[in-house]
């Protein structure tokens, strides 16, 4: 067994910061769309503005981090050890099979999860982005002469915010396949995974 | 002697006229409204178990009710809510007795006179409270 | 030495003979008309009085002569219609021509009892009913637009006695209009306290700021002048043309425009909420109605307003043959022989609709027909789309009234009067009809039926403190108040339920999914 440091500190600050407001912005996204109540309308628009707008303050530092520590590459997709991936996940898991990836500071992502947070960050979260924005600015768009119906730019929204929703659930449940249930968890908090075997011996 | 005639006739127009400006002065029945509305009926509601309509009593009854000047049953004046220490009182949380604050008591009450008056069960316009 | 001490004594006497006070009361014009000789004089008749006013006022009732408030008569230049008050047919005391004596007690005139008053006569023109500020100025139904000249039971054998009309003390007081002169009509229109509007009743002589933020009393106190602000006696803001969106900005001092003075944004703007939170309130001014919001509820002084009047129960009377009169446990009546059946209504909520200012009556000569349903006495016009529209409060009317079912029209029934065909009177549809039809001039089969009607009447009145507001949610959620009007996503009342339903389904399908996989993993681990 070793651990090795995978997450630095801006990460797990940002992950966790992230995962705060996506999720009181679900609460109370879903609360304006009128699938329940929670805080009142009022009280839910004004917080989901507010997360709105410190979330891309954020996402602003993060893709200034990706790209100054050429963190993005973290990102690019690949099909090497995919299959097996998938394997794993489908079968290998539940024998205690060796898990068929390993993770290294420069391969923080295995091949599934490159692919679902790309998918995240270059289809829902600028669909969120857009429409959300489109939301609010709506009454300015249309008196700039584009005529779009507050009703599709909700659509587009709620769209997003179900891919979105849909993403968190199997995200946090990925979260526990780690070498123990919480080890992955633990990882974001500190930055340090335990991983199987020598660390070193990398394939 | 002669610029004594003079000034004493003077002194007595000049008194003449001003007693009878001051007694020119005729109610506003409207001011009268608003502070019976705001403030007689605020109090009433709060602690004589309800409001008291003007149209509860006729001309002559209020009439001799304000000559008197005995209310709540007698145990104190109706003229002591009508003047300015009480209104500088309540001004805080009473808007009437805030924007009324300097009118002269006299004033006031001729207004409010003229107010039940014409809201009297036999008045012009017989009035409610509220 | 005498004679100074005189001056002295003088100058004490004469300031303590001034209370502090005692400066005459404010008058905000520059004349006291009890000053004037011609109003110093016995008047026998109000026609009399306006004569002396005319004296001076030279050019006032040809003024007058050109306005609604005098001819009762209005060409909608929109559509053609004939209008006024003197053509349209509503859903309260039904029309006004054949009950002229009784109706013209709030024609701002003397004399109109018939089809044949003198419109040109300038000393027929009443100032004294909007220009009274004593408040003992009062036109008695039946008299014709006349106060009382003589002590006058007000409806015979009710034993309510008004005193004759001091005319003389009326004329020496006379100021500028107040709630008090022009709701001594407009409280009262339907036939009684805030039957007619909702929006408007006796609780506004002089409201507090709950019930009204401008007309409060002991604060802004607006008259209704301030508002609907009257030039050359031609009082501005009509009910049918109304302007529904106005878009034109505030009107400021200088600025050229005879746009509406009477709408909300001729003050306030198209923006009038303040920087921050309630900023994005600013972008429903498109859309929604300054008094959608802003009027939460009508009837909200303590009058109740009446909601719905069916004609066709009236008639029913005792066994001794007598009216009858019924009445609810507040003692409002609910039942009454010369009327039929009401409801009432304190702190109603009203009905919303998208409006653009356009109306269409329902006029004495048009088609109605039974099947179509429930007729409009007014078809109020608005869209979406239009550009002109916005969401509005509207107090609904409805009822049931007389008609013709052979000729398919309304009809215009003879009520009050003290003759032998009066409705009220005599309690005969065919022959109260029969008259009232001959005085239109409009043809009566004979027959009578009742129909469904409603009308629509725009709430713009009782305008709540800002704390009292609407909230989002009272439209934002999915049963709120504009639940029924169409064509605008509402955010929260909205929703695509197929993408809602393929939205939760995937994602409870994930959630079934992983709790699945998770399951497996608890029961494999333990082998
Ligand atoms: C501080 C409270 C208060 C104020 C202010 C007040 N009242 Fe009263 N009023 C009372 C009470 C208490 C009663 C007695 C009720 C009872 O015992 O039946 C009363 C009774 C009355 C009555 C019934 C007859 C009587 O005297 O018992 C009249 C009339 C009346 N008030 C008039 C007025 C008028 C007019 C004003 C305004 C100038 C006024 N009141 C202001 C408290 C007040």
């Amino acid at each position: 067994m070793e651990r090795i440091y995978i997450f630095k500190r801006f990460e797990r600050i940002w992950h966790w910061t992230q995962a705060l407001l996506i999720i009181g912005m679900m609460a109370t996204g879903f609360e304006i769309h009128g699938s329940y109540t929670l805080l009142g309308f009022a009280r839910a628009t004004t917080v989901h503005t507010t997360a709105a707008w410190a979330l891309i303050a954020l996402w602003v530092f993060a893709i200034f981090w990706h790209f100054t520590t050429g963190e993005w590459r973290q990102y690019i997709p690949t099909t090497e050890n995919l299959t097996a991936m998938i394997r794993y996940y489908l079968t290998g898991i539940f024998s205690n099979a060796p898990h068929p990836f390993r993770q290294t500071q420069l391969r923080k992502h295995n091949p599934l999860q490159r692919l679902a947070y790309l998918g995240v960050k270059l289809f829902i979260n600028p669909l969120i982005w857009a429409s959300g924005l489109a939301y609010l600015y709506y009454n300015e768009i249309n008196a700039a002469g584009y005529a779009i119906g507050l009703g599709s730019i909700a659509l587009v929204h709620s769209i997003a915010a179900f891919l979105m929703l849909t993403f968190f659930i199997v995200h946090i449940y990925f979260a526990t396949t780690g070498h123990t249930w919480s080890s992955h968890i633990k990882a974001m908090v500190t930055g340090w995974e335990e991983v199987e075997g020598d660390a070193r011996s990398v394939p | 002697m002669k610029t004594r005639r003079i000034l004493v006739t003077l002194l007595a127009t000049g008194l003449a006229a001003a007693s009878a400006s001051a007694l020119a002065y005729e109610g506003d029945w409207k001011r009268g409204r608003v502070y019976y509305r705001s403030v007689c009926t605020a109090c009433h509601a709060a602690q004589a178990g309800g409001s008291i309509a003007p149209s509860e009593m006729t001309k002559a009854q209020w009439q001799a009710y304000l000559q008197a000047d005995k209310h709540a049953k007698g145990k104190d004046s109706l003229k002591q809510y009508v003047g300015k220490p009480y209104r500088a009182s309540i001004r805080a949380q009473n808007k009437a007795a805030d924007k009324f604050a300097d009118v002269p008591d006299e004033e006031l009450f001729e207004d409010l006179k003229a107010f039940v008056i014409k809201g009297a069960k036999d008045g012009d316009a017989p009035a409610s409270c509220s | 030495m005498k004679i100074r001490h005189l001056v002295l004594l003088a100058g004490f006497a004469l300031a303590s003979a001034l209370p502090a006070g005692a400066a005459p009361a404010k008058l905000n014009t520059t004349a006291d008309h009890s000053k004037f000789k011609e109003l110093q004089q016995e008047f026998a008749s109000g026609p009399e009085v306006t004569k002396a006013c005319l004296g001076c006022h030279t050019e006032a009732a040809s003024q007058v002569h050109r306005t609604k408030h005098w001819n009762w008569e209005f060409l909608n230049p929109a559509n053609q219609q004939r209008l006024g008050k003197k053509n349209v047919i509503n859903n309260f005391c039904i029309s006004v021509p054949s009950n002229y004596a009784f109706c013209t007690s709030c024609h701002i005139g003397y004399g109109w009892k018939d089809g044949n008053f003198d419109f040109a006569a300038q000393e027929n023109v009443d100032c004294l009913v909007c220009h009274d500020t004593t408040g003992a100025y009062k036109k008695l139904p039946g008299l014709a637009g006349h106060p009382p000249y003589k002590d006058t039971e007000v409806l015979p054998g009710s034993g309510k006695i008004v005193k004759a009309t001091d005319l003389a003390k009326v004329a020496q007081k006379v100021g500028k209009t107040s709630r008090d002169t022009c709701g001594a009509c407009h409280f009262f229109g339907g036939g009684g306290d805030g039957v007619k509007h909702g929006d408007m009743d006796s609780s506004l002589a002089s409201p507090d700021k709950e019930l009204d933020v401008h007309m409060d009393a002991t604060g802004l106190d607006f008259t209704c002048g301030t508002c609907h602000k009257a030039a050359s006696h031609d009082v501005a803001g009509s009910r049918y043309t109304p302007v529904a969106r106005d878009t034109g900005g505030a009107h400021i001092r200088g600025k050229e425009d005879d746009s509406n003075p009477a709408t909300c944004q001729s003050c306030h703007g198209e923006t009038p909420h303040k920087k921050g939170e309630a900023a994005k309130l600013n972008d429903h001014t498109n859309v929604v109605a300054c008094q959608t919001c802003h009027i939460p509820k009508i009837a909200r002084g303590g009058v109740a307003t009446k909601m719905s009047w069916d004609w066709s129960t009236a008639g029913q009377l005792s066994p001794e043959g007598k009216p009858l009169l019924k009445k609810d446990d507040k003692g409002r009546v609910i039942y009454d022989s010369k009327k039929g059946d009401f409801t009432l209504g304190e702190n109603v909520e009203p009905e919303y609709m998208w409006f653009n200012g356009d109306i269409t009556y329902t006029l004495l000569g048009d088609k109605v027909d039974k099947t179509d349903g429930i007729t409009h006495i007014n078809k109020v016009g608005g869209s979406a789309t239009d550009g002109r529209s916005l969401i509005w409060p509207m107090k609904v009317f409805r009822g049931a009234q007389p008609y013709d079912p052979v000729n398919k029209t309304l009809v215009t029934p003879h009520t009050a009067g003290n003759d032998d065909t009066a409705y009220w009177k005599n309690f005969g549809w065919e022959k109260a009809i029969a008259t009232g039809m001959k005085a239109s001039g409009a043809p009566f089969s004979g027959q009578v039926d009742f129909i469904k009607t409603d009308m629509s009447w725009p709430i713009t009145h009782m305008v709540a403190p800002k704390e009292a507001a609407l909230g989002c949610a009272d439209c934002h959620s999915r049963d709120g108040r504009l639940a029924k009007v169409g064509g605008v996503y509402i955010p929260g009342r909205d929703h695509d339920p197929l993408i809602d339903l393929i939205g939760w389904l995937m994602a409870g399908g994930a959630l079934a999914g992983v709790i699945g996989h998770g399951a497996l993993r608890l029961v494999r681990r333990k082998d």
